[in-house]
């Protein structure tokens, strides 16, 4: 991912300044993930970022961008089941889309398959997605929910499906 | 004539054993070299990656079930049970491999230089034998009863790992360059600094 070793003191700072300056900005793990993994250019892998370059070298941000994006991908790996659902509900209301549109595109499309590290294992990446499909069902079936009359009553047609 | 013959055949096969065993010591030196990074990462991926207790505990983590069994219909409490069965089953396998990759290092290259006593040796190969069906173990479980069907085995299964993985790493510490005699006299912060 790196293309040339940088000082680990440069990577550390700029790590810093990101977190810092940039990352407490933004509420959410899952905002943050999204955030990181699109400042990577998914020809080359490598991450920019305008700001961070013009005080460190494009190698020391760069391997600090990804430093920021394992730390925050660990950090959302390991979030319960329940807090990733309300992330993502929150993320699905701070865009413009449609809900029911949000999810259709994320269940046929599954964007979020290029959030993730690099180098990430197999495993921690298909529990990563495992969470976020059945997060999306939760959430669809959420949107569901309010048309039928009774909070308990909508358990009963499924049941028999 | 028969006598000529039979000293023939034995000349072939001395012939024949030694000519493996050149074979096997030239091909030696790049299949070890194989068998070493292919150990370290194994090592690496089971100690960094399979087990430590943050993701096997979210994989296997009844909080997330108890969330969706309350708060979701049939359709999504099956959908999540699927997915969670998958990734368990996975997780499983992986540690399997890496297991085996282990075993398969010990038994060919390790003793070679860790100088194991046989004791050792066999304890072992033992342990590895146990670890490995235990794997397979909770693997049917998991395909049988779903994520949640056999918690403890999990458990006892990752410490079990995770012990071998110790021994292992005991084993390869002869591949770590800061751990060579002569360098450790200070030169760390040399090589650094250069």
């Amino acid at each position: 991912m790196v293309k040339f070793p940088a000082k680990r003191m440069d990577v550390r700072a700029a790590a810093e300044d990101m977190r810092r300056r940039t990352l407490s900005r933004i509420a959410r793990p899952l905002d943050r993930l999204i955030y990181l993994a699109s400042l990577r250019d998914y020809n080359t892998g490598f991450y920019y970022h305008e700001g961070l370059a013009a005080r460190f070298s494009e190698e020391a941000v760069c391997e600090a961008l990804s430093d920021c994006h394992r730390e925050v991908f660990r950090q959302l790996l390991f979030s319960p089941l329940e807090d990733l659902v309300a992330q993502l509900e929150a993320y699905v209301d701070s865009t413009n889309a449609m809900p029911a549109d949000f999810i259709a595109a994320w269940q046929g499309l599954e964007p979020y398959r290029v959030s993730v590290p690099a180098e990430t294992d197999s495993v921690s990446a298909g529990f990563f997605f495992s969470n976020l499909k059945v997060a999306l069902a939760i959430l669809q079936n959420r949107l569901r929910a309010p048309r039928l009359p009774k909070p308990t009553a909508w358990r009963q047609p499924s049941l028999g499906r | 004539m028969i006598t000529l013959l039979f000293f023939s055949l034995i000349g072939a096969g001395l012939l024949l054993l030694l000519a493996l065993v050149a074979g096997k010591r030239s091909a030696g030196v790049e299949g070890t070299a194989r068998a070493l990074v292919d150990a370290r990462h194994a090592l690496r991926t089971l100690q960094g990656e399979l087990l430590p207790p943050g993701l096997v505990e979210r994989i296997f983590a009844k909080q997330d079930f108890n969330f969706v069994t309350s708060a979701t219909p049939q359709d999504v409490q099956a959908l999540f049970l699927r997915e969670r069965k998958k990734v368990a089953i996975c997780w499983v396998r992986q540690v399997h491999a890496g297991v085996l990759k282990l075993m398969d290092f010990h038994l060919g290259q390790a003793r070679f230089y860790a100088k194991l006593s046989l004791a050792t040796e066999m304890k072992l190969a033992l342990n590895f034998a146990a670890l490995l069906f235990a794997c397979r173990l909770v693997q049917f479980a998991l395909y049988l009863g779903g994520p949640y069907a056999v918690p403890g085995m999990v458990r006892r299964t990752v410490n079990n790992a995770a012990r071998l993985c110790e021994t292992s790493e005991q084993a390869l510490t002869f591949l770590e360059p800061f751990r060579v005699d002569g360098l450790s006299n200070g030169s760390t912060s040399d090589s650094g600094s250069s």
